[in-house]
């Protein structure tokens, strides 16, 4: 593959942004036809590359070479006419707005010099490359009303539309059955036979050693590894992509009998979660795992009170709780640490101490003033306690390092005295070095007494961290495991919609 | 690391936050004395303590609405309504002081009348959950209306002698209205940097999502920025009233804009959670310090107001310039 010049190049690509280095010195080759998986855990990189590729992003150093010719993107609209197309993993379509006019979002036909879209010749256009892949698409239907696999197919389309010779996919099957995966399956092996080069990122192996001809694997920002898929072994690639480190850590249990959070028929007026049961016992780690859009998000959510609960009962010590804000739920002693840290996390221009004493103002507070002292002491000590670095409590959160803004959230619960902490994506974006800090600090968490719930996609992370698992399905409650030799193949077998059936059904 | 980082850490003292936040006035009072050694070279007889008393006096009435919206815009809302709050407090504070009201009754029908208006706006930007630009579009058009209505269009003249004497005094020969904006700045200063609410409003302000994730009562503070700003402009208004001794239903046009300029210039981010009491100070200083030069110098009123405008660009080209990306 590397005696004619690559359809794709990444030559020593690094992106720092503040504080982090998302990538270092990435090189890479992807050939014409071919299917190449990238791989990685998640914050490995993968997204970030992405992004530079479709012109998100500009790189600090090093370059993408384009059948031998440097890619110079400043705009993402630029990338469409180099060839490369994009499908993220949350479609990115105009609901309201028909099939063909969402293929053509950007750079409609237009007829009358530029004055009228050409709605018809739009629709004919869509028509003939959906016929390519799935006639039974009508072009003048709104996106709103297909299925998400098929919208993946009008995606998958448009980039045909734009004679894309690179198609990137970012988690393309994370919503599909198993039957549309077969169907994505095909369509992607014959789009690499006629001559298109993919870009397949997924978590999920099978699928990748099915679908995919070699596979990149990337870890904390780096290449650690390219495999030919034929003949690898998937522990082989596992193991790249994980490192040796988090493995290597054995669970400790300090989970007591006393029940401190009780969850029954638990539902959500604002997402799929519904008629979740459950305990949390003092001084446990219940993990949660499940797919992407499983439900793993809002159920933290929800018991934080930060959604609105539609069904169901939630107390805590035995005593009935409801939470119409997460003020009201941090008054009962549960904190949340979002997966989206800058998001939801931080307040980007304040100190980390400002961001620490946000939720226990009241207790430094008297005579309506801030006793700044008394904060300053109390950040102080939680800060210690969680061992952030660089020590500046007064400097900006938003100039640490990921794992430290994380430090900062979790000193923010000790602070508020939070005996229930919820960590939804605990590492994610974290570099290896802080994660096993953080994961450190959670278990040590657990032994002061505290229950925690960890939602993590990065099953090691879970098998690592937790004493039982429950396994997410489409909101629902799919499965309750113990942490005792727990593997990742009976958490996925658990996760997957219709996977358990169908493997128990052919056996 | 990346070296953007590396810088920050190096200079980063523990002392860091508070450092920047005083450089940014520290800018705006370069701003300021710059300016003023400009006209004191230019005008004369506008370094006079005469003169320099006038500034602050014509100043404070900008200065007490920009206070208010300086809070407002730390909260990522803007408020456009507070020169027809004032209009609306005015009328109807000098129509009870007509009808035999005693004056600080009337005083405080005023004020109230001016948090009414600003709760107003904080129910329908918190608790509707409609865009403050919008709201305060429609409430700008709303209590003006209200207030033309009101007076069917003629000024509420014959303000009594007494409520003059309050507004037109002075203490150790600094003219009350200073006086009482000094007092305003202060208040604001401690709510802003000592108080909950402080750390609420630039908590909202910087990242909503995550000021309701942790806590921070959302909906209240937001509002309680709407009825700061209120208050203030009826505060505006009553000051006025007493120098003008009317009370017209169209006073108060435009004043948003004079409000939002001190603001910026005083280093507000109109993107909300970052903004300084002290830098609005200065910035409606050197807004008053413009005109009043620029007036002693005879220059028409057209050229005066393509100065402001132009203040404020460069004000702001300097702030982009200096801020860095850190």
């Amino acid at each position: 593959m590397s005696q004619s010049v690559p359809r794709l190049r990444f030559e020593g690509v690094t992106k720092e942004f503040p504080g982090v280095r998302a990538l270092s010195d990435v090189t890479f080759e992807v050939a014409a036809g071919e299917i190449h998986a990238l791989l990685g855990e998640n914050g490995a990189g993968k997204s970030t590359l992405l992004r530079i590729l479709s012109g998100g992003l500009r790189p600090t150093a090093g370059k993408v070479l384009v059948d031998g010719r440097e890619l110079v993107l400043r705009k993402p609209i630029q990338a469409r006419a180099a060839g490369i197309a994009m499908i993220h993993q949350e479609l990115q379509q105009v609901q309201h707005l028909t099939v063909a006019q969402n293929m053509f979002l950007g750079h409609q036909l237009t007829r009358l010099g530029g004055l009228v879209v050409d709605r018809a010749g739009q629709e004919r256009r869509a028509a003939a490359a959906l016929a390519r892949i799935d006639p039974s698409i009508d072009p003048a239907a709104p996106i709103r009303t297909l299925k998400v696999a098929q919208r993946q197919i009008v995606e998958i389309a448009r980039a045909l539309l734009d004679e894309a010779r690179i198609i990137a996919m970012d988690e393309p099957t994370s919503s599909l059955t198993p039957s549309e995966f077969d169907r994505l399956a095909e369509i992607v092996a014959d789009l690499a036979a006629g001559g298109v080069s993919i870009i397949y990122v997924s978590h999920k192996m099978d699928e990748v050693f099915r679908i995919g001809h070699r596979a990149t694997i990337m870890r904390d920002g780096a290449v650690v590894g390219m495999r030919a898929l034929a003949g690898v072994d998937q522990k082989e690639i596992v193991s790249l992509m994980v490192g040796r480190e988090l493995s290597q850590e054995p669970h400790r249990s300090f989970a007591t009998d006393e029940v401190k959070l009780e969850a029954n028929g638990l539902g959500s007026a604002v997402s799929r979660v519904r008629n979740i049961s459950f305990r949390l016992h003092k001084g446990e780690v219940l993990g949660i795992a499940g797919l992407v859009g499983s439900g793993r998000s809002e159920l933290l959510r929800l018991i934080a009170g930060a959604d609105r609960r539609s069904a169901g009962t939630l107390a805590i010590d035995g005593k009935p709780v409801t939470f119409r804000s997460p003020r009201e739920a941090i008054a009962a002693g549960v904190g949340l640490c979002p997966e989206e840290r800058k998001r939801e996390g931080i307040i980007p221009l304040r100190s980390m101490t400002s961001n620490l004493g946000l939720p226990s103002l009241k207790r430094y507070t008297s005579g309506g003033l801030i006793a700044r002292r008394k904060l300053d002491k109390v950040a102080e000590r939680h800060l210690k306690g969680v061992n952030l670095r660089p020590f500046l409590p007064d400097r900006p959160i938003r100039l640490f390092s990921g794992g430290n803004q994380q430090k900062g959230i979790i000193a923010r619960w000790l602070a508020a005295d939070s005996q229930i902490l919820l960590f939804d994506e605990p590492t994610r974006g974290i570099d290896v070095g802080a994660k096993s800090e953080i994961h450190a600090l959670i278990e040590r968490l657990a032994s002061e007494g505290h229950s925690i719930i960890v939602v993590s996609s990065e099953l090691p992370e879970v098998i690592r961290l937790s004493d039982r698992v429950l396994v997410m399905r489409e909101g629902e409650l799919a499965a309750e495991l113990s942490s005792d030799g727990l593997t990742e193949q009976a958490i996925v077998a658990h996760a997957i919609p219709g996977y358990a059936g169908r493997s128990t059904s052919q056996s | 690391m990346s070296s953007l980082s590396h810088g920050n850490g190096a200079e980063g003292s523990s002392r860091f936050g508070l450092r920047t936040l005083a450089l940014r006035d520290a800018g705006t009072l370069i701003g300021l004395v710059v300016i003023l050694a400009v006209f004191a070279l230019l005008a004369p007889g506008f370094i006079s303590e005469r003169n320099l008393l006038n500034i602050l006096q014509q100043s404070s009435l900008n200065a007490c609405l920009a206070l208010g919206m300086t809070l407002v815009i730390v909260s990522g809302g803007i408020d456009l309504s507070v020169g027809p709050t004032a209009a609306l407090s005015a009328v109807i504070s000098g129509s009870l002081l007509l009808s035999g009201v005693p004056v600080p009754l009337a005083i405080l029908a005023g004020l109230a009348l001016g948090a009414l208006c600003g709760l107003i706006n904080g129910v329908f930007v918190a608790v509707v959950g409609l865009q403050p630009f919008i709201v305060t579009l429609g409430t700008l058009s709303t209590y003006r209306a209200l207030a033309l209505i009101y007076t069917g269009g003629n000024p509420v003249l014959g303000i009594p002698a007494g409520y003059r004497a309050i507004f037109n005094g002075a203490v150790l020969g600094v003219p009350s209205p200073i006086i009482i904006v000094a007092v305003v700045a202060v208040i604001a200063w401690i709510i802003l940097k000592k108080t909950p609410l402080g750390e609420y409003l630039l908590a909202v302000g910087g990242n909503e999502e995550a000021a309701y994730i942790a806590g921070v009562p959302i909906a209240l503070t937001k509002i309680a920025a709407y009825v700061i700003s209120g208050f203030l402009a009826a505060l505006t208004a009553s000051i006025l009233i007493g120098r003008l001794g009317a009370a017209e239903p169209i006073l108060g046009n435009l004043w948003e804009l004079d409000a939002i300029a001190a603001s910026a210039i005083g280093g507000a981010s109109l993107m909300g959670g970052k903004g300084s009491i002290v830098g609005t100070l200065l910035g409606a200083i050197i807004l008053g310090a413009m005109r009043n030069g620029l007036t002693l110098m005879n220059v028409q009123a057209f050229y005066q107001l393509l100065a402001t405008g132009l203040i404020i660009l460069v004000a702001m080209i300097i702030d982009r310039m200096t801020r860095g990306r850190g």
